[in-house]
């Protein structure tokens, strides 16, 4: 009986989310369904009949599926490297690795332009070795945006890997390979199928981020724009919170269909026994 | 047990509104009691800061025995808050695209005019940019094309210029939504050839100049950067920033176009339910005064609204200052603009940028 005041406990905490998370939600997904005293989905219908909103919405799906893409390539060796390492070694590592969070989004920003610019650092090394003569453009396009998604949300995928790579009992590949499985083997067979759940996590953390992402887009993207921009316009700009709710909605929806489909692939993926 | 789990939540919210209310009284108790200073919300950009302390600020703290309090932003944040609600801004800095937006929201006070004295010292292209009723501009800077000789190629004379095939990638225009967006409109309407302002037209040109561009930027930080990294060799900019740009890459140039080049206006206004309405206008009268006007003309801050206010060549350096140059500007109607804006951002994204 006693365990019935536990749930108490929750209270302060439950209260706080539902007056400042949940209603705020009800209220911004409700007002998209009134227009003119009536209740109407309309402006869904516009938005999927819009070729415009569409190319918005392909650009922003593309840049967040090769964000995480990258992401799991980059940080999956790198992840498993640090589960490796003695435990004071391995602090100061994640430490330096998670140290991208920590700096302003704007200030990572300004760094990429210096990095990625037509005088910037990569250009002048590849004009300097001869490898090209006119700078390439790499700032102000999708691949600017890319990257320094990358560079922010890489250290997420790192930490939810991390841990999960930590918990995998060694003795598995040992035994694996004493029963003849070369190191490779073992390692596609033990180690990757056991880490998939902290995969998915950090795959979700990341595709996530990035779909949402308004100030990297912005200031490293060019003419392409994606949905959290569109949607800053919509609302600041414009002052129509209509439109922007209605954009807030659909990344929503995206977000629930993705994190429901990972987590379904995650199921398959689950060793049994 | 779900109705013990409710009985608890009840519980709790119940103490925390008991709560919350003890605090609020307490407050009300700590306010009134005492003299306390008056206290003037002004909420402003944030660039200059430093002279804006010094010498707009604190004079007039000292003077009417008031503290200044800021709130910092962009126009479009800064207006957004106080469209919002709950907000206890006084007076605001805007630009008077944003200003118009406001009007037009009902979020400003109708200004006594009497309490300028100043007034008539301004230009007239200042005294009333929004209409009678609302506040006055206290700088007027123009709209020109900055641009790197050098890496542009060419020399640059006129807004039709731009359309040159020598500036393709190498263009950086305003984005729609920021202050000179609408103006850029307007040139394009003009370089199409057209007397009257003609929207397809203007949409025409613009669209054909998207091959040209880098990037629309919607600040100017954007804009020097751009140069700096050489992304871009020219586009429009006010003035007043070229100073900057220039100490960032040397050699940059700037000029006033043939056709014309377009006033950027920033304005005061009172905003509604200030409690200190009369404090609020005399804040407005003191930035307009010759003596802040001058001092924020050589700092290179503001260019002058007021027409007694004196500079030498070396001072009117980057500065838009002097009548011949003023009283030329084109001012676009705000008014019409506003009431295009959602059009022109919508055939912006739809034809020009895509």
């Amino acid at each position: 009986m006693k365990k019935r005041y536990l749930y108490v406990l929750l209270a302060p905490g439950l209260l706080f989310l539902t007056l400042f998370m949940i209603v705020p939600l009800i209220l911004t997904v409700g007002s998209t369904f009134f227009k003119d005293g009536g209740f109407t989905a309309g402006i869904y219908a516009q938005f999927f009949k819009d070729a415009y909103f569409l190319d918005i919405l392909g650009t922003t799906l593309l840049v967040s599926v090769m964000t995480t893409l990258l992401c799991i390539v980059i940080g999956f060796p790198v992840a498993y490297y640090l589960s490796k390492l003695p435990p004071r070694k391995k602090g100061i590592m994640l430490a330096l690795a998670i140290f991208p969070l920590l700096t302003s989004s704007v200030v990572r920003s300004f760094s990429w332009m210096i990095i990625l610019g037509k005088n910037g650092l990569v250009n002048n090394l590849l004009t300097a070795l001869g490898i090209i003569d006119e700078p390439l453009s790499i700032l102000y396009t999708p691949a600017a945006m890319i990257i320094g998604l990358v560079h922010l949300f890489l250290p997420l995928i790192l930490i939810t890997l991390v841990g999960v790579m930590e918990s995998i009992d060694h003795d598995l590949v040992r035994a694996a390979q004493s029963l003849g499985a070369s190191r490779l083997t073992a390692f596609r067979k033990i180690v990757v199928p056991l880490s998939i759940p902290g995969l998915i996590v950090g795959s979700i953390l990341v595709f996530v981020g990035s779909l949402t992402a308004y100030t990297t887009p912005a200031l490293l993207g060019g003419k392409k724009r994606v949905v959290a921009t569109f949607l800053y316009q919509n609302a600041i700009t414009l002052n129509d919170w209509q439109a922007a709710s209605a954009i807030a909605t659909i990344m929503m929806i995206i977000t629930f269909v993705v994190i429901g489909l990972m987590n379904k692939a995650a199921a398959k993926f689950k060793p049994k026994g | 047990m779900k109705t013990t789990w409710i009985k608890g939540l009840l519980a709790c919210s119940l103490s925390a509104l008991v709560l919350a209310g003890c605090g609020s009284t307490n407050g009300d108790g700590g306010d009134s009691s005492g003299a306390k200073k008056q206290k003037l919300v002004v909420s402003t950009w944030g660039f200059a800061e430093d002279f804006y302390n010094k010498e707009v600020y604190e004079p007039f703290e000292k003077a009417h025995n008031v503290d200044i309090v800021l709130e910092t932003g962009n126009n479009a944040d800064r207006l957004s808050k106080i469209l919002q609600g709950s907000s206890d801004v006084d007076v605001i800095y805007l630009s008077d695209y944003y200003a118009q937006q406001g009007i037009e929201a009902g979020a400003f006070e109708k200004i006594d005019r009497s309490r300028l004295k100043n007034l008539d010292q301004i230009y007239d292209i200042a005294k009333a940019p929004n209409g009678e009723e609302y506040g006055p501009a206290y700088t007027v800077g123009q709209l020109g094309i900055a641009y790197d000789p050098k890496a542009a190629g060419m020399k640059i004379e006129s807004w039709s210029d731009l359309w040159k095939p020598e500036l393709k990638g190498k263009l950086t225009m305003p984005s729609i939504t920021s202050t000179s967006g609408p103006m850029m409109v307007d040139a394009a309407s003009k370089v199409a050839g057209s007397a009257e302002f003609n929207e397809d037209k203007a949409f025409e040109r613009l669209t054909a100049l998207n091959p040209s561009v880098v990037k629309y930027y919607s600040k100017t930080s954007e804009f020097v950067n751009m140069f700096t990294q050489g992304e871009a060799a020219a586009g429009p900019i006010m003035q007043m920033y070229v100073g900057d740009l220039q100490k960032a890459v040397p050699g940059i140039e700037f000029v006033t176009p043939k056709e014309g080049a377009y006033a950027i206006i920033n304005t005061l206004n009172v905003v509604k339910g200030s409690k200190n309405k009369a404090l609020a206008e005399e804040f407005i009268d003191w930035q307009l005064s010759q003596e802040v006007q001058e001092k924020a003309a050589k700092a290179k801050v503001d260019s002058p609204a007021n027409k007694n206010v004196k500079l030498t060549a070396e001072e009117a350096e980057g500065v838009t200052y002097g009548p011949e140059v003023v009283e030329k500007l084109q001012k676009l109607d705000m008014g019409f603009v506003n009431s295009h804006l959602k059009t022109w951002t919508d055939r912006f994204n739809r034809e020009v940028t895509r």
